[in-house]
């Protein structure tokens, strides 16, 4: 095994322990700590946090397949997620991705050849008032337009 | 625990208070459809299909999740309840590639026989609609996986969770993409493996070694006790006759007892049957040539009426009756009679459940005999081996061999059948005497049969 925690993050789960009544419950918290560290799942992680939680790595596994936000296979330096869902599907997302997708060449789904950009396609941000939204790993982009989407791939650029 | 009533289809039923409704429809013979349900599992309520309608409850419940009361009135059949069962199924079969012809769970397969009395609607689902998964994914162990015919029961999963504890199965993904898989790269891994094929309630997980090979209509089912170790497991010897071919065994199943084996088998004893049909013993020989029945029996007779000294080794994989049997014989003829049992014994085979490292079948009933277990002890004249694995260590001056299998070297060889090919009794480990039936037509003679004809010989 060659992933270990960070200090920082082994702190965090001494913390978490008290707050939870068993150790199963920190199998979410454990996948974000690896997820925060290496970007991405890996098994070798997976193995890792098992005990961690006293559950089998099978079942994290099928918790990490469960959850769209868990990456199994990793993504771009930024993740570009557009929601796809009912207000921003009405208010243009079709023409938004259109146009993400000329930009940088890919499909929604995939990652760019240099690993800098993938497009993927998420359910409700919670922004239905600002419509059509994206979020580009943390950051959310509100109200957008196709001239809006140009702006901020090149100042990512 | 005391008793409750409950009305099911208006009849009364004296249960168990507190028991699952579902066992006790089970229990009482009466007709419940379910997949994930299973006995030596336990419930889960993932499937939806034993749906019952339960008096002043508005909705139907799944029985499996409900606990009987004083006074539950249940009913399983009716219009309504089939309408329910009826949409349970199709939302089962949603995905479903519908591939019965080529498929080695027909004629086994809980969704064919659902449909059968529940389904037979006309399809919401166009064919091009359908979701598409692996089709022969080869989780290890001889299973191989069909994602598409899965109806997410998760039975396998359950099995390596809670039984085995080997949680090599999970089920990955949601909704429509949700599946059963290993993790990347790993296999299912368990020497009880196989037990998965036999839970799967359709054609899901299917072994590797039987697809193919025969419908299981063509097969008759005799009830046997598997003879690769000492703990006498329960099964079923599934074999066919077809025409101008010898009858054949194509698999051992699992046969319930929970007294022994519970649902379970492992899987050497259930590929055990391999090795049992090949290289069989068929010809009497005389000195390595073929004779004829009457010309060996005749140079038996002859070797036992000169022999300074007889002594007799017996395999402890034969019936009782055949051991008490050659006791009788040896008595008569003057000879020693030993089961030489450290060939028997593997440590690395034996586990904490169901594999014993004794791997004789009836070593027991050899313990419960003044047999002793050594190999003989100074010049042996004339060694009689009713199939003893160790008869060719043994010096003697002449060798008769009674023999199943292929590879002894005797000056007489005598073929005799194998455990399928008669019937008889054991008695396993825990000193429990079980009853093995007749399940295959061999040509090999029966061994009580030659004993009996040697002795009216001599």
């Amino acid at each position: 095994m060659s992933f270990v925690l960070t200090p920082k993050h082994l702190e965090q789960i001494e913390e978490l322990k008290g707050r939870y009544p068993s150790a199963h419950a920190l199998a979410l918290p454990l996948l974000w700590m690896v997820q925060e560290q290496e970007g991405v799942i890996t098994l070798d992680a997976i193995d890792c946090i098992a005990p961690y939680c006293d559950l089998p790595s099978m079942e994290l596994y099928r918790i990490a397949t469960f959850y769209t936000m868990f990456h199994l296979e990793p993504v771009g330096t930024y993740h570009i997620q557009l929601c796809k869902t009912l207000s921003c599907a009405l208010c243009g997302k079709g023409e938004i991705l259109e146009r993400l997708q000329a930009k940088l060449g890919i499909k929604a789904g995939e990652t760019t050849a240099d690993g800098r950009f993938t497009i993927s396609q998420v359910e409700c941000l919670g922004s239905c008032g600002s419509a059509p939204v994206m979020q580009i790993n943390e950051e959310y982009h509100e109200n957008l337009t196709p001239q809006k989407i140009d702006e901020i791939l090149e100042a990512l650029e | 625990m005391s008793q409750v009533t409950i009305t099911v289809d208006a009849q009364d039923y004296r249960v168990e208070e507190g028991s699952l409704l579902i066992e006790v429809l089970i229990q009482n013979g009466i007709k419940i459809p379910y997949f994930c349900y299973h006995e030596a599992l336990g419930a889960d309520g993932n499937c939806r299909m034993c749906m019952v309608e339960i008096e002043g409850q508005k909705r139907p419940q799944i029985a499996c999740d409900t606990i009987v009361k004083e006074g539950m009135g249940v009913r399983t059949k009716g219009e309504n309840i089939n309408g329910v069962r009826q949409r349970i199924l199709e939302l089962e079969l949603i995905n479903h590639p519908v591939d019965c012809p080529v498929c080695d769970q027909a004629g086994e397969c809980k969704l064919q026989d659902f449909y059968m009395d529940y389904g037979l609607y006309d399809s919401h689902i166009d064919m091009r609609q359908k979701i598409h998964g692996k089709k022969h994914v080869d989780l290890g162990s001889n299973v191989m996986l069909d994602q598409e015919r899965c109806v997410l029961c998760a039975r396998c999963t359950r099995f390596t969770a809670d039984v085995t504890k080997t949680h090599e199965l999970g089920i990955i993904g949601r909704g429509d993409h949700a599946r059963v898989s290993t993790m990347p790269g790993r296999k299912l891994e368990n020497p009880y493996a196989m037990n998965v094929v036999d839970l799967c309630p359709v054609g899901a997980l299917t072994s590797k070694d039987f697809r193919f090979h025969q419908r299981v209509w063509f097969l008759k089912s005799t009830p046997s006790v598997c003879h690769g170790c000492a703990m006498g497991c329960n099964i079923f010897i599934d074999h066919n006759k077809a025409k101008y071919k010898e009858d054949t065994i194509y698999r051992f199943r699992p046969r319930r007892n929970d007294a022994v084996n519970g649902h379970f088998i492992c899987d050497a004893g259930r590929l055990s049957y391999k090795a049992l049909q090949e290289n069989r013993q068929k010809e009497f020989e005389l000195g390595g040539d073929s004779c004829t029945e009457q010309e060996a029996l005749e140079a038996v007779k002859t070797a036992i009426l000169e022999a300074q000294n007889i002594t007799i080794l017996i395999d402890a994989n034969l019936y009782n009756e055949e051991i008490e049997r050659i006791i009788v014989f040896a008595s008569g003829i003057g000879a020693t009679v030993l089961c030489p049992s450290d060939c028997y014994y593997d440590e690395s085979f034996g586990d904490t459940w169901l594999k014993k490292p004794w791997r004789a079948a009836n070593i027991e009933y050899i313990n419960r005999t003044e047999i002793e277990h050594r190999l003989p002890e100074g010049s042996v004249d004339l060694l009689i081996s009713f199939n003893h694995p160790s008869s060719k260590t043994v010096d003697s001056r002449l060798k008769i061999i009674f023999a199943t299998h292929q590879g002894h070297k005797a000056d007489i060889l005598l073929p005799i059948s194998l455990f399928s090919e008669s019937s008889g009794s054991l008695t396993n480990i825990h000193g429990m005497t079980q009853h093995c039936e007749k399940a295959v037509e061999g040509e090999a003679p029966d061994l009580i049969r030659l004993v009996d004809m040697i002795e009216g010989e001599l």
